[in-house]
């Protein structure tokens, strides 16, 4: 029986670039095994919110709990325990170029968990085969297509074991016949149940596999709820506005 | 016939005297010239307002006086405030520090060469500060930094004997010596260039042979 | 303190005479190794085996074995060997030229080759001899995305031309000493000395900034 655990609470996360306000009081939570999408138009406030879910952007207001624990982010140990338990998917792979896929997924086990070196090494292959990349374990970023980057970059996050997973825009990088390959790995993750949060544009796989869509705009949270709601009867002019123009297109 | 013993009992013993004293010098400010670069480097990329302007301010001096002025005012120049420097002394000083600055641009800018991607995510997977800048950003800088760098220790060899104008005689000393006691200023000279030249052109090899065992696919895209 | 900026004010148009060799001593340096520098990259990048391999040697030789020990070996070797009367000005301005040559060579060996290769074609599609697509075609793009390596070489042997003083040529470095060595304000001097060189540099390579904004092809990317 699944338990309806609170794996990520996120409470008024504010923050500003100069005089402009990019993000205004953002609150979400995210339950074990849910996945949630986040949508809206560009500038919106997605990649900062997630950026800022993992302090990799520090917020100028804001609390987060992580398993009921509120993590005091000032603190640098535990700002980088927090970090192994949120794995991050950038937008741009931000694959280590120096190297090889399989050292990509090795180093976070070997110099931030501190695992020994042969466990590391079979972790990192299984990781890889995970992703369906077994046959490209010792190639360079620069030798690998920008789909397997990224499967590359999602087998590195999951070596760390992470409670939650945040995508930042996973396929809005890659060629469209290179799309596919990357949405498969998410959908099989989302089957075997990773709590995740995807910023994307791909709303029809979105709608396939979240248990629920929140629609930002300049900023905000506009509007939250249920895939079928949200696309097609949203309460908020706004969202309706904004998802007619996406069904339109898909 | 004669020619052949004054090269043996005269020249080599003197030129050997020199060569030993110009690798005495070279050695010592190449090894304090890349620690003082790499400080300055990393200080300009990461140091706070007044650190990176001073060592800006160091960077313009030690690159604009030429290395000539330089090593007269360590020699000449500092006894006026009391700090008497043997002529090796002030040759060693005057290398590092002017080579320092030198390498400080080329480690500049191989850290500012990093994608922020690449901090980003280091800092994604919960790297501390200190193992990002050791696993993911130093090994990239410094193959960055390897050709610059490199080349610029090519120059030491060369600069080196400068050394001779303030009075530490090494192997141009030497040279300078022996041929105006003899007057075969083309022969000795030429000996001595040649001396040079192959200092220069091993410490070339050896670094072309680095980069190509560090060479990774892909990664010379933003070679300076 | 006020000891030293009467020394430097007194020494001042002595030493800025002597920048006015300095700038003369680099200035032709420069350009014989700007015309040198010309004919070896164009050797290396179109010329045949023989060529290329001399232009190797010539590179490797002049980029290898240091300033001060050339200036030796041609003022007070070679040139008296031949019985070549020349002043200590003329010498240091051929031994810097040949040098800045080898560097200069790389510098637009790299500007040519860096320029696609339709250009080349296109000259001799259109009848253009080859020595004609070098001059009118090649070398005018090739000049103009040197600018800035020409500009760093400019500074290297603005700062070389001190070692010029070994020769005994009157320049800045030449004169700082004379003077310090008769009222023994050496540390000023010198300071001083380096910041003539300092401005020398800045002006050249301000200059060199204007000249490139000047000759800028519109719409040309790198």
């Amino acid at each position: 029986m699944a338990q309806k655990k609170e794996v990520l609470r996120v409470k008024n996360l504010t923050k500003k670039y100069a005089q402009k306000e990019v993000l205004k009081d953002a609150s979400f939570s995210v339950d074990h095994g849910e996945i949630k999408v986040l949508i809206g138009p560009s500038g919106a406030g997605k990649s900062t919110l997630l950026q800022c879910t993992n302090f990799l952007v520090i917020p100028d207001r804001g609390r987060i709990w992580l398993e009921d624990r509120e993590i005091l982010y000032t603190k640098k140990k535990e700002l980088h325990e927090y970090r192994q338990k949120v794995g991050m998917i950038f937008q741009d792979f931000n694959l280590f170029d120096h190297l090889t896929a399989l050292g990509n997924v090795e180093i976070g086990l070997v110099r931030v968990k501190k695992m020994n070196k042969q466990e590391a090494r079979e972790r990192a292959v299984a990781e890889l085969e995970r992703v369906g990349l077994r046959d490209h374990v010792a190639k360079y970023p620069a030798q690998l297509s920008g789909g397997q980057k990224q499967r590359v970059s999602i087998a590195r996050a999951l070596a760390m074991d992470p409670s939650v997973m945040l995508l930042d825009e996973p396929t809005s990088a890659l060629d469209p016949e290179l799309i596919s390959e990357v949405l498969a790995v998410i959908r099989a993750l989302g089957e075997e149940g990773m709590t995740m949060i995807i910023a994307t544009h791909q709303i029809g796989f979105a709608s396939d596999l979240a248990s629920e869509i929140i629609f930002m705009e300049d900023g905000a949270i506009v509007e939250a709820g249920p895939p079928a709601k949200i696309l097609s009867q949203a309460e908020c002019a706004r969202t309706r506005e904004f998802c007619a123009k996406l069904t339109s297109l898909y | 016939m004669d020619e052949l013993i004054f090269i043996e009992q005269e020249v080599l013993p003197a030129l050997m005297r020199g060569l030993r004293v110009s690798l005495l010098l070279i050695v010592p400010s190449a090894a304090c010239g890349l620690v003082i670069g790499f400080l300055a480097g990393a200080l300009r990329v990461y140091g706070n307002r007044w650190i990176k302007a001073l060592t800006s301010g160091y960077v313009i001096i030690f690159r604009g006086f030429p290395l000539v002025v330089q090593l007269f005012i360590w020699y000449f120049g500092l006894p006026h405030i009391g700090i008497y420097l043997s002529p090796y002394a002030a040759s060693v000083i005057g290398f590092a520090l002017c080579s320092g600055a030198y390498h400080s641009e080329y480690v500049r800018g191989a850290f500012l060469s990093i994608k922020r991607g690449q901090r980003l995510a280091a800092q994604a997977i919960g790297f501390s500060t200190f193992g990002m800048i050791m696993h993911i950003i130093l090994p990239q800088a410094f193959r960055r930094a390897l050709p610059g760098c490199g080349n610029e220790l090519i120059y030491l060899i060369k600069y080196s004997s400068l050394a001779y104008m303030i009075t530490c005689i090494e192997l141009t000393g030497e040279g300078k010596v022996i041929a105006s006691e003899t007057f075969k200023y083309t022969e000795i000279f030429f000996i001595v260039g040649l001396v040079y030249l192959l200092l220069t052109s091993v410490a070339g090899f050896l670094l072309h042979r680095l980069e190509n065992s560090l060479r990774l696919p892909g990664f010379n895209h933003y070679r300076l | 303190m006020t000891e030293y900026l009467i020394a430097i004010q007194d020494a001042l148009p002595y030493l800025l005479r002597g920048a006015l060799v300095t700038i003369a001593l680099v200035l032709c340096a420069l350009i014989l190794g700007l015309i040198l520098g010309v004919l070896l990259a164009v050797g290396q990048v179109y010329g045949n085996k023989a060529v290329r391999a001399l232009v190797g040697v010539y590179v490797w030789f002049f980029r290898g074995v240091p300033l001060l020990v050339l200036l030796f070996l041609f003022y007070f070797g070679l040139f008296s060997l031949l019985e070549i009367n020349i002043s200590a000005f003329t010498a240091a301005v051929i031994v810097l030229g040949l040098i800045s040559a080898a560097y200069q060579s790389q510098i637009f060996r790299a500007g040519i080759l860096s320029l696609p290769e339709g250009q080349f074609k296109a000259a001799r599609a259109l009848g253009m001899s080859d020595t004609r697509a070098v001059l009118f075609v090649i070398l005018p793009q090739a000049l103009r995305l040197s600018i800035p390596g020409w500009s760093n070489e400019y500074s290297i042997v603005l700062k070389d031309s001190a070692v010029a003083y070994a020769l005994g040529v009157a320049e800045v470095m030449a004169r700082a000493h004379f003077v310090a060595s008769r009222t023994y304000q050496h540390l000023p001097l010198y300071f001083t000395a380096g910041v003539i060189f300092l401005v020398l540099t800045y002006l050249g390579t301000k200059s060199l900034r204007l000249l490139e904004e000047k000759v800028r092809i519109p719409g040309y990317s790198r």
